[in-house]
């Protein structure tokens, strides 16, 4: 057990018991539409074990998860567990999908993109040097055996907290428990049709001051939010986003300030804002194509 | 071609994700921006015993909800009234004739009982319309009009809220303002205050429409004390100027010893008219109520315990207090009881009287209204909720109504000590209310 690894139950209305933990780096709710705080307690429980159980599986900052050791293995070929390769697969499947947009190898390109609300741009020295380190193209993946150049990285945070979602949800549906709201971060998923309420009313927060938030009625499926609200960068008035290009090596300009979109699993609405946000100014474009239900902020 | 390639990916995508969420993957998804419409309905009957008042009314109130918490509401009101409502004659050991308000006809009331004027039909027809949005980030404001329309009244009001939170949104202070323009076009004219009911056609004594018109500002703070706590304390102030009198009360005139009703002949043969004088009523033309209200909710494992209080005082001399008390007890499949309970009492109006007497100078302002008298009155019931299958709320509410009312022993005269001058009022309240 690590430090703050806690859960806090609160009643939420007549009938309803939210428990909140911390998990990924996001603040996580189970909403159970329960009057018993048992039950909401067992549940929270259990769902707390699964995000945590990803967390320290997949999180690329701790030394005893998956990702680490992958990071670490300097060119060496790693085999991997089924649930790690999985994961790999919808990755590769993804990259191929989005043209190389979509690419869990990405990240070192924050090794110089800094995303603190300063001015400080990279260099293009900086970026081409280190867009030598990125690319899925060039790792070998036979699963179950990975093997990345020295020097590269993965991170699975793109995909992870939407996962962990909808592995909460599913484990909520195959215990046949009380209608739950998984809500990590933002992205959440309704585990089936609420029964004290027509439907579950979502807050999006607002990115800006000025702004208030929006809310949506969702009954079944998921909801994903992808936005730069608080990461970016300003420099001569321009808003660098911290939404990066794999293939460029350079934020995404144009991009809306978030999106969030509807979609049957969580993993799903995540996948699509997060693509909708790599079009750009296309973005809007892109998610009227895929017939999908979205909300954009411009 | 761009788009082909592009509904690819959300497919592709959906196939993926099932590989990867392995078993039974939901592939439904029903969402939306809140913004439908949500009604709010409700039957109410309202039936006193002894064939007085008897209110049916249907409402319903329509509400949109915009993006960024933006609502408007719509209102509807349909009332429809009938039944006797007592003219402030009091009764006598003979029978009583009495003028409508119409000045058209004549009625005839038997000896000892009530004289009620049974003419009390009408319908009501109230709209409203309000707009609610946030301010700032902070601030929440509301402004509305209300319209409605009886037969003889019609009333014009517009009305505006601000609500400000602080302290992590625990703590809400707001300041509400009101204002109503009504007139009053009484049915045979508004009838001069304490002159004589009059034979029937001779409208002598009456004149056209009156008005009346109402300041209300309410000023209020919400607190949260703790999670399952919550106060509220409000101050209104209201001021109504204008034609505050009811044109269809009257008060005996009786012989200042026995304290009987004096005896009154028609002014010719063929001409129907009072047997009795009986004088219009009179009240002031200004009334100033301040009130103080306090509510707490307490919630406790699902149950909700709400208590209130209402302290209000005018310069009529009314003081009045109500205790409100309800407590929902939920059960299974999100169906509650809500028993509830009202006490209330006022003390008179400094015009109250009984009759005006004969031998004593008429006094400026004399009303024999007994909504403006001395009494107590207790509400009784309980309402039972449950959930429709399509998730609506619905609810029935049965309520018992009992008032009991007195007299001052100094304003009782001579015979009337032998008589019920204030009848208890029983009333029954039935409503049904369904929220979809």
């Amino acid at each position: 057990m690590r430090d703050g690894r806690t859960i806090d139950l609160r009643p939420a209305g007549d009938d309803t018991w939210t428990g909140r933990f911390h998990a990924m780096g996001s603040p996580c709710e189970l909403v159970c539409e329960t009057t018993t705080r048992s039950v909401a307690q067992a549940l929270t429980g259990q769902m707390a074990a699964e995000a945590w159980r990803i967390e320290d599986k997949f999180s690329r900052y701790l030394d005893r998860s998956v990702v680490h050791r992958i990071n670490i293995a300097e060119g060496n070929p790693i085999s991997v567990d089924d649930e790690t390769a999985d994961l790999i697969d919808f990755a590769t499947r993804l990259y191929a999908l989005s043209d190389g947009q979509f690419d869990i190898s990405s990240g070192v390109l924050r090794e110089v993109w800094r995303f603190d609300g300063s001015d400080r741009i990279p260099t293009r020295r900086q970026i081409d040097g280190i867009l030598q380190r990125v690319g899925w193209r060039r790792v070998g993946w036979q699963r179950p055996t990975l093997q990345m150049p020295a020097g590269m990285q993965i991170d699975l945070g793109g995909i992870g907290k939407e996962y962990a979602v909808d592995r909460c949800a599913g484990l909520l549906r195959d215990a046949d428990a009380v209608p739950c709201l998984v809500n990590f971060g933002g992205d959440l998923a309704a585990s089936r049709a609420p029964t004290r309420r027509p439907c579950w009313k979502i807050a999006i927060e607002a990115e800006t001051r000025n702004a208030a938030e929006r809310i949506l009625d969702l009954k079944e499926g998921a909801l994903a939010t992808s936005g730069d609200a608080r990461r970016f960068l300003l420099k001569r008035g321009k808003r660098y986003s911290h939404i990066l290009d794999p293939k460029t090596g350079w934020p995404v300009m144009d991009a809306p300030h978030s999106v969030t979109v509807a979609a049957p699993t969580c993993t799903e609405a995540g996948m699509l804002s997060t693509l909708a946000m790599l079009k750009g100014q296309a973005a809007e474009d892109f998610l009227d194509a895929q017939q999908v239900l979205y909300w954009c902020r411009r | 071609m761009k788009t082909n390639e592009n509904l690819n990916i959300a497919a592709a995508l959906a196939t993926a994700t099932c590989t990867l969420l392995g078993s039974a993957v939901p592939a439904v998804v029903s969402a939306q921006e809140a913004g439908e419409w949500e009604f709010n309905t409700s039957i109410l009957y309202y039936g006193e015993d002894n064939d007085r008042v008897n209110d049916f009314s249907v409402s319903a109130i329509a509400k949109r909800m915009f993006a960024d918490d933006r609502i408007l509401s719509l209102g509807l009101t349909i009332d429809g009234l009938t039944g006797a409502t007592p003219s402030g004659a009091i009764q006598q050991g003979v029978a009583q004739t009495f003028t409508r308000p119409s000045g058209n006809d004549a009625y005839t009331v038997p000896a000892g009982n009530l004289p009620l004027d049974d003419t009390f039909k009408d319908t009501r027809v109230a709209l409203s319309a309000s707009w609610q949005q946030p301010w700032g980030e902070r601030n929440l404001v509301s402004a509305g009009g209300s319209f409605s329309k009886e037969y003889d009244y019609t009333h014009i009001g517009v009305n505006g809220r601000i609500a400000r939170d602080f302290n992590q949104r625990n703590t809400t202070v707001s300041a509400g303002l009101a204002l109503s323009m009504d007139n009053f076009d009484p049915v045979g004219g508004a009838p001069m205050p304490l002159t004589p009911m009059l034979d029937v056609g001779d409208i002598s004594n009456r004149s056209g429409d009156q008005d009346k018109d109402v300041i209300d500002l309410v000023l209020g703070v919400t607190q949260v004390l703790r999670r399952d706590l919550v106060v509220q304390l409000n101050y209104s102030y209201s001021k109504s100027d204008g034609y505050l009198t009811d044109p269809y009360k009257v008060l005996s005139l009786v012989d200042g010893t026995s304290g009987d009703t004096l005896p009154r002949t028609p002014s010719g043969p063929g001409i129907e008219g009072p047997s009795h004088q009986f004088l219009f009523e009179s009240r002031p033309d200004e009334r100033t109520k301040h009130s103080v209200y306090a509510q707490a909710k307490y919630y406790l494992n699902g149950k909700v315990l709400d208590a209130s209080y209402r302290y209000m005082t005018d310069d009529w001399d009314i003081d009045s207090h109500t205790v409100d008390l309800r407590y929902r007890l939920p059960f299974a499949d999100s169906r509650y009881v809500e028993p509830h309970l009202r006490f209330y009492t006022q003390s008179a109006a400094e015009f109250y009287q009984l009759s005006l007497a004969d031998s004593e100078p008429l006094p400026t302002y004399a009303s024999a209204d007994y909504r403006l008298g001395d009494f107590d009155a207790i509400t009784a019931g309980v309402k039972y909720g449950w959930k429709t299958r399509k998730e609506h709320d619905m609810s029935v509410r049965v309520d018992f109504y009992q008032q009991n009312g007195s007299i001052p022993s100094g304003k009782i005269i001579g015979n009337q000590a032998n008589r019920d001058n204030y009848p208890d009022l029983n009333a029954l309240i039935v409503q049904f209310s369904y929220r979809f």
